[in-house]
């Protein structure tokens, strides 16, 4: 088993493991982390498309020459893109979370049962 | 041409200079917030009108000097420019409206309004798929701001909730990107595309493709993952929802738009099911909504998941689709943008808390050309676009598609009108609307865009080009004179018509001349009571001109498209017509909906007609063989809803009864008609299609018809009630001869549609008048009237006498033709149920006029006196017109008769003299000679009254109660008034034949949707979990499917 | 050869006169009959020309209004019109009357036209009664008219004809040409039907003098009695004569025309000596039953046995 699949294999299982926990908990904190959870799995999967064995990271320095670059470093494209989402994931998570303070100053209440007015 | 990057450039600029600017005060940043919003709406109306108007072709343009892969690249043609200037405009009304929300949360709320605005811009001009990513999350991120913002508890949680759903949706869109990158190696949409239909089956590109694609789907709101939407709209503010709804959901549209080539034929067609679906489920859990905005919550997603299937069937709308496409877009862009801002305007939580516009003229303007303008009535754009639609889909064989979205609009319909009731008809309520002149500029622009729009999105279609707009341009300006008094705009409607007559009329064969009499004759006749009406009016003139241009609409159509859009404005002006009396909000609402259904089915009659044959002329309705039964049936069907036959009347008397005086002559004597017209047109054009058995039918449906309508009239209590059920039987007559496809028959059933015409004019002119003046519809409630409305019992009179078909007044011509026409065709039962009919109307009749004139007059209207000389002048019109006619019928019938001679050779009519007959096998059959019986009446009549006259000159005058009975004399006017409940042992005897059970039938259907709905909208229970669970399970579900082959 | 209007008015008086003399007589016959059946002596048959005499005699009269004063014209009206639109004596240019201007529609709506006028005449004087009787009359009178309808579409289809004049005259050459013979089941129908428009008993709930002592008739007095009685009179020979144009042959002279028309309207006053009376709504249950169903076998019958 290389180092790919055993990456892909993680991803893929922590993307279940928030799945299942933004389904099973009711605390919305909890259902923020599974979220994150995923996000992270997802993450993890994006990277592992992009690495390819025995390659080395896609910074172009001394340990890379610039003619055989392409042949020597990994995929950089989703390297990048793991960053973004990084980014906008972490902006997002805290969002969410400012969200839940805001809701929490109104009813007390962590649970996600207590907020299903808007229904119907 | 300003590049668009600038448009990126100056949202972003401004995002990250307006926390400085402040410094320099809040004006300086407002302004210059503002200022950059034009700005990019300049830039992108300055490429739209370039591509329009210049011929510019489609640009890309490239970020940081290097062509893609190895660059983001943004593309700006046609569709992109139009769409972000509707985003763009729509965003600056939308900032407009919102200001004072965003006041009231800083100057963040414009930094992050501004990256809502470039999120969008980038999702329609970027061609990366990355960036596509990063633009909805700037996207969705400033929305999830936007709504959170005011801190309500309510906005909070559906924030929430939608964080959440939004959250997993880009974790889709990420992990469907990567998959596809990692077999195609390129982020690009175009080289993308290329590539994987390229690569052939990929395990993993399939997977990504599908999770891509599902996770756009998920954004847009499709059912059934979208509990979260819902509640977004309910919960946030108007201003937010408006945005929400309009400008973010079309640069979503346009994502799905660019990555379907992606998707297989499966999993397109995938989409289309998925589109479709959540248009009918999102119309069906609407009719039970009663919160406003979760209302148009509802009706948005609809109109979105509508959108979706039109992008998914782009291979099968071809050259149409983008006309199509912005058509259905741009109204519902503009109506529920404005919907949504007028909510927030009236600050109404149930929608039956609306009625407090009812006193606001012009909000309910606005609001009808909203709803008008979702449902896809004319002029608007996305009459023509769905008409366009329901073509192609027919060409294609998609009839299933067809129903469903004709389902679906007529729940649209059932909500949107019922709304629309309740804010003209329910108690008036005290509270006040105010209105915030900044908030309600934007809905005045809208407003007047959508008409803008429609004029030049319906002339964009081939179909379009002959419409003829002028005369609804009138009714525009009936609208805005509407603050006139009365009389101005009475005599102004008047010549409008008499001038359309003039210009119309001599260019018209026979048949459409007498219809066309009978719309203008009739309006100008109807017309005629309104001066006896004091103040304003207002918002009848409008919508009564409307009615009657779609009346002569349909007197000029050619083709199939002018024939629906005259079809449209008809109805949508006689329903406004009939809403306005003061109890008709059910009749109003059942009325629009059996006439809409009416209309989708005469729409999908079109449409079959026009696939087969390909051409979109009426009478191509001959060359339809394959389709035929279909297409006969649809349309049949369709008119029947308007003649009232029975099984689809139920709204009739209502709708007729609880009319205005004046209207219901309009509705009843004049409107009918354009049902008998379709058919007669229907029956010219089909009549050689192997459909014989389907006239059959159709005469059995007549008969019956006529039968049960006679029959209800008699048990009816209520005046206008009872000539409304009298119409129906009417049209069941004309129906019957009609079908009977022989000469005479025709000539029976022009004979009827026009004395029909004038006697139900009179008798629902002289009963209304009275009705006006008594303040009761009861018959029971009347009586004794002969003496202080002499005037109008003779009017009642002659009409009874016409109606019912005595010699020597123009009915009997129609009973000796109806006769005649169905023996000679053998039709001899239905017939006999014709002739018995025609004896039942007797019933009726004599109820209506000894309840309402004669017996003992009621102590209350002693002091009554003759009702307005303005409802007696038509009147004694009418009556002059009947008396020639009844005398000299030869005039118009000898004509008719040619006409038809060509069609329906059969059994003609001979005319001698004034004499009329018929043949068999060159003997005698039938004769008829109106003029020397009507002579030999008169002057019998004149002789016998001479008599009387001498014999009985010393008669003494005696007042009420000059009678005895059970040996005394009765005191008050009701114990000898007979008139309740006056043929009781009828009713004992054949009451059975009038059990309502069409209408158990009709509520049981709207049973069945309003409980249904009301059970399955439970599936969307608040909770976000659940809401997570059907995203999850949505996507599921569907891989499955897609995945086990099963399309 | 063909009469001028004027002689064809002046021998359409010389008809009206005698047929108003022979109603007038026979329903003193009639009553004598039904008199001698319920054993009492009865009237003398000359009895209904003292009545009209009388009452035309009266010296004070009143009018409740206008629609009143027209009901006794439109009921005579009625009468004399169907009288001329009737062919009275077939073969005689004299005796057809007006007969050319229509056809059996035409009668068949005429019928209407005095029972429309006297209902409202009735209904303006103001008495419930009268009301009562007119709505009991309608709705018997619209069932009765079924196997009315019934049996003239079976005529029609037999003779290919809607003129009465025509009718008659397919049926000369022999008593077995009479519809009667020729079609034994429309005859019924029509003959059922018969008993319904001279609403004699069983069918009378309309008249009704037991339960409404004062119908229209007793509202109206003198001269406007009189027409009515006159009317009657003439209405009971023409709807007499209706009958046996279409169904018995007609007549060729008015010897044969006064023997058939006798024995018509006769059937109806035996039929009414002999049945109690209906109540409406039985009466019109009645008729949507066996004359519907007659009616609807002589259609048939006419379709296919001819």
């Amino acid at each position: 088993m290389n180092i790919t699949t055993i990456v892909h294999i993680t991803g893929f299982a922590l993307i279940l493991i928030g799945f299942w926990g933004m389904l099973t908990q009711k605390n919305m904190i909890k259902i923020i982390l599974g979220l994150a959870i995923v996000e992270t799995g997802v993450q993890l999967v994006m990277v592992a498309f992009g690495f390819i064995d025995g390659r080395t990271a896609p910074i172009l320095d001394s340990a890379v020459e610039l003619s055989k670059a392409s042949s020597l470093i990994v995929d950089p494209v989703p390297q990048a893109l793991v960053l973004t989402a990084i980014v906008i994931g972490v902006a997002v998570n805290a969002l969410m979370l400012t969200f839940v303070i805001r809701l929490y100053q109104q009813k007390k209440s962590l649970s996600i049962n207590d907020y299903k007015d808007l229904k119907w | 041409m300003v590049n668009p990057i600038y448009i990126i450039a100056i949202l972003l600029g401004l995002g990250f200079l307006l926390p400085s600017i402040n410094k320099a005060g809040i004006k300086v940043t407002v302004t210059i917030f503002f200022l950059g919003i034009i700005a990019v709406t300049a830039i992108s109306y300055q490429w739209l009108s370039a591509f329009l108007i210049d011929g510019q072709q489609a640009v890309q343009i490239f970020t940081a000097g290097f062509k893609p892969p190895m660059s983001i690249n943004l593309q700006m043609g046609l569709n992109e420019a139009v769409l972000i200037t509707l985003i763009n405009f729509g965003a600056l009304l939308g900032a407009i409206y919102s200001f004072k929300y965003f006041a009231e949360n800083g100057i963040q709320a414009l930094v992050v309004f501004l990256l809502f605005i470039l999120g969008m811009n980038g999702l329609v001009l970027t061609r990366d798929i990355f960036n596509i990513f990063v633009f909805l999350e700037i996207t969705s991120i400033a929305t999830y701001i936007l709504i959170g913002m005011d801190l309500r508890l309510k906005s909070l949680s559906a924030g929430f909730k939608y964080m959440i759903a939004g959250g997993i949706a880009s974790v889709f869109l990420l992990l469907g990107i990567i998959l596809i990158y990692s077999k195609t190696g390129t982020l690009n949409l175009d080289g993308m595309i290329a590539a994987v239909s390229a690569a052939g089956s990929s395990q993993i590109l399939f997977v990504g493709v599908f999770i891509l694609i599902f996770s756009v789907v998920i954004e847009l709101k499709v059912f059934p993952a979208n509990g979260w939407a819902l509640d977004v709209y309910e919960g946030s503010d108007t201003g937010i929802s408006a945005m929400i709804s309009a400008t973010s959901a079309t640069a979503l549209l346009f994502v799905l738009y660019k990555v379907l080539p992606l998707a297989s034929i499966d999993l397109t067609k995938m989409i289309v099911i998925i589109g479709v679906l959540t248009f009918v489920v999102s119309n069906l859990f609407a009719i039970m909504q009663k919160s406003t905005n979760r209302l148009l919550g509802y009706s948005s997603i609809g109109q979105i998941g509508l959108l979706v299937f039109v992008i998914a069937s782009k291979d099968i709308l071809g050259d149409n689709f983008e006309k199509i496409f912005f058509g259905l877009l741009i109204s519902h862009f503009l109506a529920k943008a404005g919907l949504f801002w007028l909510s927030g305007i009236v600050k109404a939580e149930k929608i039956q808390d609306w009625v407090k516009i009812k006193k606001h003229p012009i909000l309910i303007f606005m609001f009808g050309t909203f709803i008008l303008a979702l449902m896809g009535f004319p002029p608007f754009p996305s009459l023509a676009a769905k008409w366009s639609l329901v073509m192609i889909l027919a060409e294609n064989g998609s009839f299933l598609w067809i129903s469903l979205v004709i389902l679906a609009s007529i729940l649209e319909v059932l909500y949107l009108f019922r709304w629309f009731g309740y804010i003209l008809k329910l108690e008036d309520s005290e509270e006040k609307v105010e209105k915030p002149q900044h908030q309600l500029h934007p809905v005045y622009i809208v407003t007047l865009l959508l008409y803008v729009a429609g004029f030049y999105i319906t002339r964009s279609f081939d179909a379009g080009l002959s419409i003829n707009f002028i005369p609804l341009a009138f009714v525009g300006i009936l609208f805005l004179i509407d603050f006139l008094p009365v009389y101005i705009k009475n005599t102004l409607v008047m010549i409008a018509v008499s001038y359309y007559g003039y210009i119309l009329v001599p260019g018209l064969d026979t048949l459409k001349l007498i219809f066309a009499l009978i719309f203008l004759v009739g309006g100008i006749l109807t017309f005629i009571p309104g001066y006896s009406v004091k103040g304003k009016r207002i918002g009848f003139y409008p919508v009564a001109a409307m009615m009657y241009v779609g009346l002569i609409g349909l007197i000029e159509a050619e083709t199939f498209f002018q024939f629906f859009f005259a079809w449209e404005i008809m109805t949508a002006g006689s329903y406004f017509l009939i809403l306005r009396g003061k109890r008709s909000m059910s009749h109003a609402l059942s009325y629009i909906l059996f006439s809409a259904g009416g209309a989708y089915l005469i729409l999908f009659g079109f449409a079959l007609s026009g696939a087969e044959t390909g051409s979109i002329l009426l009478t191509s309705l001959s060359e339809v063989h394959i389709y035929a039964t279909m297409v006969f049936i649809l349309l049949a069907l369709g008119f029947m809803t308007k003649t009232a036959s029975i099984g689809l009347h139920i709204w009739l008397p209502g709708a007729h009864a609880e009319a205005e005086s004046d209207v219901s002559p309009m509705v009843s004597a004049v409107l009918l008609k354009a049902g008998v017209f379709g058919l007669i047109i229907l029956f010219i054009a089909m009549r050689n299609n192997d459909v014989s058995n389907l006239f059959y039918i159709l005469g059995w449906v007549g008969a019956i018809t006529a039968l049960l309508g006679n029959l209800i009239a008699s048990f009816q209590e209520d005046a206008k009630k009872l000539l409304a059920y009298s119409s129906i039987a009417q049209l069941g007559y004309i129906l019957f001869a009609l079908a009977i496809m022989t000469n005479v028959g025709w000539l029976a059933a022009i004979w009827y549609s026009i004395t029909h015409f004038l006697y139900k004019a009179l008798l629902f002119l002289a009963v209304g008048a009275i009705v006006l003046k008594l303040k009761t519809h009861k018959m029971y409630e009347m009586g004794g009237l002969i003496k202080k409305m002499p005037m109008s019992f003779i009017s009642v009179l002659i009409g009874i006498i016409a109606l019912s078909g005595v010699p020597p007044l123009a009915g009997f011509g129609g009973k000796w033709l109806l006769y005649n026409a169905f023996i000679l065709k053998g039709w001899y039962f239905q017939g006999a149920i014709i002739a018995f009919s025609g004896v039942v109307a007797f019933l009726y009749l004599f109820k209506l006029i000894y309840s309402i004139f004669l017996g003992p007059i009621k102590d209350k209207h002693r002091k009554m006196t003759e009702v307005s000389v303005w409802y007696l002048i038509p009147q004694y019109l009418i009556i002059a017109t009947l008396m020639v006619l009844s005398s000299k019928p030869r005039m118009i019938l000898e004509k008719v008769g040619l006409y038809f001679k060509e069609i329906l050779p059969e059994n003609t009519v001979v005319w001698n003299g004034d004499a009329a007959s018929t043949f068999v096998n060159g003997k005698l059959f039938g004769v008829w000679d109106p003029f020397y019986i009507m002579i030999i009446v008169c002057v019998m009549f004149a002789v016998l009254l001479g008599f009387l006259l001498f014999a009985s000159r010393k008669a003494t005058k005696v007042e009420m109660f000059n009678i005895v009975y059970s040996a005394e004399r009765p005191e008050s006017p009701q114990t000898a008034h007979f008139s309740y409940n006056m043929f009781s042992h009828y009713r004992k005897a054949l009451g059975f034949l009038v059990l309502p059970l069409v209408t158990n039938f009709w509520n049981f259907i709207t049973d069945l949707f309003h409980s249904s709905s009301d059970f399955f909208r439970k599936f969307y229970n608040g909770n976000a979990q659940v809401y997570i669970m059907h995203i999850i399970g949505f996507v599921v579900f569907f891989y499955f499917i897609l995945n086990g082959g099963i399309f | 050869m063909e009469l001028t209007l004027t002689s064809r008015i002046l021998y359409s008086l010389l008809g009206l006169f005698i047929v108003f003399n022979y109603g007038l007589l026979q329903s003193g016959v009639m009553r004598k009959i039904v008199a001698r059946v319920a054993g009492r002596y009865g009237i003398p048959v000359y009895q209904s020309y003292f009545d009209i005499i009388k009452n035309l005699a009266k010296r004070s009269q009143i009018t409740h209004g206008i629609m009143f004063y027209l009901g006794p014209i439109f009921r005579l009206g009625g009468g004399i019109g169907l009288f001329l639109f009737m062919p009275m004596i077939f073969g005689s240019i004299y005796f057809k009357n007006f007969s050319f201007t229509g056809d059996i529609v035409l009668l068949m709506y005429f019928q209407f036209f005095g029972m429309l006028g006297m209902a409202l005449g009735a209904g303006e004087a103001g008495h419930p009664n009268s009301t009562i009787g007119i709505s009991r009359g309608l709705a018997q009178f619209t069932t009765v008219e079924i196997s009315f309808t019934l049996a003239i579409i079976a005529i029609a289809i037999q003779y290919q004809t809607l003129s009465v004049y025509n009718i008659v005259a397919a049926q000369q050459g022999g008593i077995l040409h009479w519809t009667l013979f020729q079609n034994p089941v429309a005859t019924l129908a029509g003959m059922l039907s018969f008993l319904g428009i001279m609403r004699h008993a069983p069918f009378n709930v309309v008249m009704a003098p037991q339960e409404i002592p004062i119908g229209p008739p007793t509202e109206y007095h003198s001269t406007y009695l009189g027409m009515l009685q006159s009317n009657r009179a003439i209405l009971h020979i023409v709807e007499s004569a209706l009958f046996m144009n279409l169904f018995f042959g007609g007549a060729t002279n008015w010897i044969e025309f006064i023997v058939k028309t006798f024995f018509i309207y006769f059937t109806t006053v035996f039929v009414g000596v002999v049945f109690p009376r209906y109540r409406v709504d039985q009466s019109v249950a009645w008729f949507v039953k066996v004359p519907l169903v007659i009616g609807v076998l002589g259609v048939i019958y006419a379709t296919y046995i001819n």
